[in-house]
C-alpha cells in the first residue's frame, strides 16, 4: 500500500541489537529463549530448512522420472527418497511452519505478552527439532539391508506388513517411528499451548467473536492436534511393541490385522491435512481483507465453517482406503462424509471471493499468493470431490492423479499461503520490507512451475501411472507428461531461491517498514516492528474485530455496528 | 507469566516482567530424544538421556516453583504510539450503499413466496412448451412427460417411441413429482439470486442461465444416458428452459422487495419486543 | 473520540489467566484420551482373535481390591484438596499420603498380577494377540499411574518439608485433575478388559 506511510519510526533495528555481540552469546540466547516470537522464528526457519531438504529429495525423484527407463537412482534409493520426502514435508516442514506462524502471531493478535506456557513452548519446539534430527540420523545410523546407513523406505504412511521385522530388517523403520513419536509429543505440547493461550490469555475486550480469523483457525487446528496426534502416537507405540517386544498388533501370521494400521494411521492422517490447511486458510482470511480494503465477508459463517471442518475432518479418514475393499456401508458413509466436508470448504471460498468483490484490491505479492491459493483450493477441492466418489477412487486410487490432487492442496494452498504470510508479516518480524520486484518474480515463476508440475501430473495418473514406481517403460505413453512435470520443478526451485535471496537481502537492505506498513487492522500491527520482547507496553483494549480500524477512524468505528 | 507481569512504574524506567530464559526445557527435550535413540543405538545413550531428562525436569521445576523466575525488561520507549488517525482517508463506498454508511448486501430481497410462485408459473410455461413440442413432433402429449420420467426412472431400459407416446400412470406421477420439485427449487434459487445479479436480471437468469444449463446437460447426458440423449431435441429443450426462466423471472420481479433481516439485532429478528435490550445506535442506523 | 479512552469491564475477559493450568490439563486429558481410545479400540477389535491360548477367561481374575483402592484414591485426593483449600496443611498431608498409598497398592497388585500371568500362566506380550493387547493397554494405564505416583510423592515430600501452603491449592488441584483422569481411564480399562471381553 503506497499511500500508507510508516507512522512510527521503528524503535529497534534488529542487527544493531545483536550485531556487536559474539556469536556464541547470540546462539546461547536463542537456545535458552522462551519468547514466543523467537520460538516462532525458530519453528519457521526449521520448517523452511526441512522444506528445502524435502524439495531436493523431490527434485531427485522428478529427475529420475523425467524420462523413461532412467537409471539415475536405484529402486532402493527411490523408495527411501519418497518416504523421506513425504515424512519430511508433512512432519518437519509443514507442521513446524504453521506452528511457527501460530506461535509468533497468536499472542500478538490477541493482545497477550506470551503464550500460556512459555517453557513448554520451548520444549515442544526442541522435541520437534530432535525428532527431525533422529529421522535424518537414519542416513548414517540406520543399518539397513546392506549393512550400510539406510533411511526408512516404507512410504510415509508405513503400511503393515512392510514395517514388520521380517520385511524391514535393521533399524531404518524404527528411526521413522521414533522420530515421529518424539515430534508428536512436541506437537501435542504446542497444540495444548495454543489452545490454552487462545482460551485464557486474551487481552482486555478480546472476546472470542472478536478474534482475528487466523487465531480462530489456529485454535481449531490446536483442537485437531489434540485429538488427532494421539492416534498416531498410539499407532507408533504399537509398532514399537511389535518390533521390539514381539507383539502382534499388525502381525497377520498371529491373527493381527494390517488393515487396522491403515485405520489408525488415517484417523490421524486425514485430520492432519486439515491441521496443515486450516492455518493456511487463516492466512488467506487475514491477507485478503487487508488488500481488498474490506472487512472479511461473513465472519460468523467463516468461523462456523471452520469448526464444521474441524469436526467433519474427524470422520472422513477411510476415503484413503476405498481401494482396500471395505463394506458397501462403510464406503457409502465415507463417500458421504467426504463430500460433506466440501460444503464448509466451499463456504470459505465464497467468503474470500465475497471479501474481494467490490473491494479496492491492491495486488501486492502477499495478495497475489493468496488469490492464487483461493483459485487453487477450488481446483484441488474439485479433484477431491472426484476422488471422494468410491468408484472413481477404485479406478484412480494410488495413481498420479491422487498425487497431483493432494500436492495441489499442499503446495497450491498451504505453501502459497505460507509464502503469502512470509511477505505479509516479514516487515513485522524484521522491521524491513521485502522487495516487491523480486517478490513478483518469485510469484510468477512459482506459479508457472507449480502449474506445469501439478496440472500436468493429473494426466499420467488418468493414463494409469501408479505412484511410487521408480521408472516406467517408454511404450506407456507417459514420458511427455512426466518430462513437462519435471521441467516445472526447475521453475519452482528457481522461485524459492529468489525468495530466499529476497528475504536475506531485505533483512539488511530492505526499506524500513514502520509498525503498520499495510494499513492493517489486527493488533500485531499496533506495536513496533519487530515487536519488543514484551509485545505491548500497555495491553491494548479491543472493542471490535478490527481494533486498529477503530483507532484510525474514530469518526466511523466498527464497534458501533458489530 | 504475562498475566502476572505488570508495567512497573519504577523510579526511572518502567519495566515489564517476562518469563526468564532457561535451558532446562531444551535439556529435557534432548534427554527424552536420547532415551528413545538409545533403543536404536546403545543402552548407554538411553542412560545419558535419562539423566539429562531428569535433571531437565528438576531444573524446569525449580524455574517455576516455589516462585516463577522472571526477568524485568525495561520498556524501551514510552508506550508505543501506534496510530495517528488518517486525517483525509478516502474510503471507497459500494455504489449500492450510498444511503447507508455500511452495506450488507443485498439490502433488499424478494420474499420466499415470490420464489415459490415464480417457480410454479415457470413450471407451467415450460410444461406448455414441452407439450406443444410433443404434439407437433410425436402427436402425443405424453411423450415429453414420459421422457422426463425416463431420465431417472425407467422400468424398461429401452422403451420404444411407441411406448413413450402412450399414457402411463406411473411415469406421469413420477414426472409430475420431479417437475414440481425441480421447479420449486429452481424458483427459490431465482428468488434468492435475482436481486444479486447485476444489470439485467431477466436476461441473465431467464436466457443465459438456462442456455448454460442446457449446454451442460447436452454434453453430460451423452455420457450418462446415451439412449435418453437420442430422444431429446436440444433446441426445443433450450426454448422450454428459457420459457421457464423468463416466466419465473417476471413473476418474481412483480413482487415487492423486502429489507433483509440480517442487519437487525437478534432480539428483533427473534420477534421479541425488548426495549432497553437493544442498543441505541448513534448514527448510520441500520434499516 | 471514545475509542481510545473507554474503560472495558473485567467481565469482558472471559477466562482469566488463573485458569490456564486447568485448561492446559483439560487439553492434555483430551490428547491422552485419544491415545487410550486407540488402544481400547485395538483391544476390542482383537478380542477373541488370538489363534492360540491362553484366553482371557482362563487367566484373568477381576482385580476387585486394586480397583477399589484406585477408586478410593480419587476420594482421598478430593478430601486432601479440600483441606488445603481451607488451609489445613496437616489434614492435607494425611489424605495426600493416603492417596499415594492407595495408588502404590494398585501398582503393586498390578505387578503381582503380571508376575502371576508371566510366570504361572505363561502369558507374555509376545504369546498371542491377547497378551499383546492386554499388556499394552493395562501397561499404558499403569505407566500413567506411575507418573501420577511420582508426582504424588514429590508433592508429599514438599508437604513434609513445609513448602506446601494454602496458596498452592489451585496448582495442586490441577494435579488432582490428572489423578482423577487416571482413575476414570481405569473405569474404561477395567470394564473392557475384565468384564466385556472376558
Amino acid at each position: 500500500m503506497a499511500e500508507a506511510q510508516p507512522i512510527v519510526p521503528p524503535l529497534v533495528i534488529p542487527q544493531e541489537r545483536e550485531g556487536s555481540r559474539p556469536f556464541v552469546q547470540v546462539l546461547h540466547d536463542w537456545i535458552v529463549t522462551v519468547d514466543h516470537k523467537r520460538l516462532g522464528i525458530m519453528y519457521f526457519s526449521y520448517g523452511i530448512l526441512a522444506l528445502v531438504i524435502g524439495g531436493i529429495e523431490a527434485s531427485i525423484m522428478r529427475a529420475q522420472l523425467a524420462v523413461a527407463n532412467n537409471n539415475l537412482v536405484s529402486p532402493e534409493v527411490f523408495n527411501q527418497l519418497f518416504t523421506m520426502h513425504g515424512t519430511t514435508m508433512i512432519f518437519f516442514a509443514a507442521m513446524p511452519i504453521v506452528f511457527g506462524i501460530a506461535n509468533y502471531l497468536t499472542p500478538l493478535m490477541i493482545g497477550a505478552r506470551d503464550m500460556a506456557f512459555p517453557r513448554l513452548n520451548a520444549w515442544g519446539f526442541w522435541m520437534t527439532a530432535f525428532g527431525g534430527i533422529i529421522l535424518y540420523f537414519s542416513f548414517v545410523g540406520g543399518f539397513g539391508l546392506y549393512g550400510a546407513g539406510s533411511a526408512p523406505d516404507v512410504g510415509w504412511f508405513a503400511y503393515a506388513p512392510l514395517t514388520s521385522p521380517a520385511f524391514s530388517v535393521g533399524h531404518s523403520t524404527d528411526y521413522w517411528t521414533i522420530g515421529l513419536l518424539i515430534s508428536g509429543f512436541g506437537s501435542i505440547a504446542t497444540g495444548l499451548n495454543i489452545m490454552t493461550t487462545v482460551l485464557c490469555m486474551r487481552g482486555p475486550g478480546m472476546k472470542l467473536n472478536r478474534m482475528p480469523m487466523l487465531v480462530w483457525l489456529n485454535s481449531v487446528m490446536a483442537f485437531l492436534i489434540l485429538v488427532a496426534i494421539g492416534p498416531l502416537t498410539a499407532a507408533q507405540l504399537m509398532l514399537l511393541i511389535d518390533r521390539f517386544l514381539g507383539g502382534h498388533f499388525f502381525d497377520t501370521q498371529a491373527g493381527g490385522s494390517a488393515v487396522i494400521w491403515m485405520h489408525f494411521f488415517w484417523i490421524f492422517g486425514h485430520p492432519e491435512v486439515y491441521i496443515l490447511v486450516l492455518p493456511a486458510f487463516g492466512i488467506l482470511s487475514e491477507v485478503i481483507p487487508v488488500f481488498s480494503r474490506k472487512p472479511i465477508f461473513g465472519y460468523n459463517i467463516m468461523v462456523a465453517a471452520t469448526v464444521a471442518i474441524g469436526f467433519i475432518s474427524l470422520s472422513v479418514w477411510a476415503h484413503h482406503m476405498f481401494t482396500v475393499g471395505m463394506t458397501s456401508y462403510a464406503n457409502a458413509f465415507f463417500v458421504a462424509s467426504t463430500s460433506a466436508i466440501a460444503v464448509p470448504t466451499g463456504i470459505k471460498i465464497f467468503n474470500w471471493v465475497g471479501t474481494m468483490w467490490g473491494g479496492k484490491i491492491t495486488f501486492t505479492t502477499a495478495m497475489l499468493f493468496s488469490v492464487a491459493a483461493v483459485a487453487q483450493m477450488l481446483i484441488a477441492g474439485l479433484t477431491g470431490i472426484m476422488l471422494a466418489a468410491a468408484p472413481f477412487d477404485w479406478q484412480l486410487g494410488n495413481s498420479y492423479f491422487v498425487i497431483a490432487h493432494f500436492h495441489y492442496v499442499i503446495l497450491g494452498v498451504i505453501v502459497f499461503g505460507v509464502f503469502s504470510a512470509a511477505y505479509y508479516w516479514y516487515p513485522k518480524v524484521t522491521g524491513r520490507m521485502m522487495s516487491e520486484t523480486l517478490g513478483k518474480w518469485h510469484f510468477w515463476l512459482f506459479l508457472i512451475g507449480f502449474h506445469m508440475t501439478f496440472d500436468f501430473m493429473h494426466i499420467p495418473g488418468l493414463l494409469g501411472m501408479p505412484r511410487r514406481i521408480y521408472t516406467y517403460e517408454a511404450s506407456r505413453g507417459w514420458q511427455t507428461w512426466n518430462t513437462i512435470v519435471s521441467i516445472g520443478v526447475i521453475f519452482q526451485a528457481l522461485a524459492v531461491l529468489i525468495w530466499v535471496f529476497n528475504a536475506t537481502k531485505s533483512y539488511f537492505r530492505g526499506k524500513i517498514a514502520g509498525s503498520d506498513p499495510w494499513d492493517a487492522w489486527t493488533l500485531e500491527w499496533s506495536t513496533s516492528s519487530p515487536p519488543p520482547d514484551y509485545n505491548f507496553a500497555e495491553l491494548p483494549v479491543v472493542r471490535s474485530r478490527r481494533p486498529l480500524w477503530d483507532l484510525k477512524h474514530p469518526e466511523d468505528p466498527d464497534w458501533k455496528y458489530e | 507469566m504475562s498475566a502476572e507481569s505488570q508495567v512497573k512504574g519504577g523510579s526511572q524506567k518502567p519495566s515489564v516482567l517476562m518469563p526468564a530464559p532457561t535451558a532446562w526445557p531444551f535439556a529435557m527435550a534432548m534427554g527424552t530424544a536420547l532415551v528413545f535413540t538409545g533403543l536404536l543405538t546403545d543402552v548407554s545413550v538411553s542412560i545419558l538421556g535419562a539423566i539429562l531428562s531428569i535433571s531437565g525436569a528438576i531444573g524446569w521445576f525449580r524455574q517455576v516453583l516455589p516462585h516463577e523466575q522472571h526477568e524485568a525488561l525495561p520498556v524501551e520507549a514510552p508506550a508505543p504510539v501506534p496510530m495517528t488517525v488518517h486525517p483525509k482517508r478516502e474510503v471507497m463506498r459500494l455504489p449500492a450503499a450510498k444511503e447507508v454508511q455500511r452495506a450488507w448486501l443485498p439490502l433488499k430481497i424478494y420474499p420466499v413466496t415470490a420464489g415459490v410462485k415464480g417457480g410454479l408459473a415457470g413450471g407451467v410455461a415450460m410444461a406448455i412448451f414441452a407439450v406443444i413440442y410433443g404434439v407437433f413432433a410425436y402427436h402425443s402429449v405424453w411423450y415429453p412427460i414420459n421422457l422426463l420420467a425416463g431420465s431417472l426412472y425407467a422400468p424398461s431400459a429401452t422403451p420404444t417411441i411407441e411406448d413413450m407416446r402412450h399414457f402411463n400412470i406411473g411415469w406421469l406421477l413420477f414426472a409430475t413429482a420431479m417437475h414440481l420439485t425441480m421447479c420449486l427449487l429452481v424458483g427459490l434459487l431465482y428468488g434468492a439470486m435475482l436481486p444479486l445479479l447485476p444489470r439485467r436480471p431477466i436476461v441473465l437468469g431467464g436466457i443465459i442461465g438456462p442456455l448454460l444449463w442446457t449446454g451442460l446437460l447436452y454434453h453430460i447426458i451423452g455420457y450418462v444416458n446415451p439412449i435418453l440423449d437420442d430422444r431429446i431435441n436440444w433446441w426445443w429443450f433450450a426454448v422450454s428452459q428459457a420459457a421457464f426462466g423468463i416466466v419465473a423471472g417476471l413473476v418474481v420481479e412483480r413482487h415487492h422487495r423486502v429489507w433483509t433481516a440480517e442487519n437487525m439485532p437478534l432480539a428483533l429478528r427473534a420477534g421479541i419486543e425488548a426495549p432497553g435490550l437493544i442498543e441505541e445506535r448513534e448514527h448510520g442506523d441500520k434499516k | 473520540m471514545a475509542a481510545s479512552t473507554m474503560a472495558v469491564p473485567q467481565a469482558d475477559v472471559p477466562l482469566s489467566a488463573n485458569l490456564k493450568g486447568k485448561v492446559g490439563m483439560w487439553c492434555l486429558i483430551t490428547a491422552e484420551s485419544s491415545i487410550f481410545l486407540i488402544f481400547v479400540v485395538a483391544y476390542l477389535y482383537y478380542a477373541g482373535k488370538s489363534i492360540s491360548g491362553p484366553t482371557p477367561a482362563q487367566v484373568l481374575d477381576i482385580p476387585y481390591f486394586a480397583s477399589i483402592c484406585l477408586f478410593a484414591s480419587s476420594g482421598t485426593i478430593m478430601l486432601a484438596e479440600k483441606a488445603l483449600h481451607r488451609g489445613n496443611v496437616k489434614r492435607f498431608g494425611l489424605f495426600w499420603f493416603l492417596t499415594l498409598a492407595l495408588g502404590v497398592i494398585f501398582l503393586f497388585k498390578t505387578g503381582a498380577e503380571w508376575y502371576r500371568l508371566i510366570y504361572h500362566e505363561g502369558l507374555t506380550i509376545s504369546t498371542n494377540l491377547f497378551g499383546t493387547t492386554y499388556y499394552s493397554l493395562v501397561g499404558l494405564h499403569a505407566f500413567h499411574v506411575t507418573v501420577g505416583a511420582i508426582g504424588l510423592t514429590t508433592i508429599l515430600l514438599f508437604t513434609l518439608f513445609g513448602a506446601v501452603k494454602q496458596e498452592h491449592a489451585e496448582r495442586i488441584s490441577v494435579f488432582g485433575m490428572y489423578w482423577h483422569f487416571v482413575d476414570a481411564i481405569w473405569v474404561v480399562v477395567l470394564s473392557v478388559v475384565y468384564f466385556i471381553t472376558r
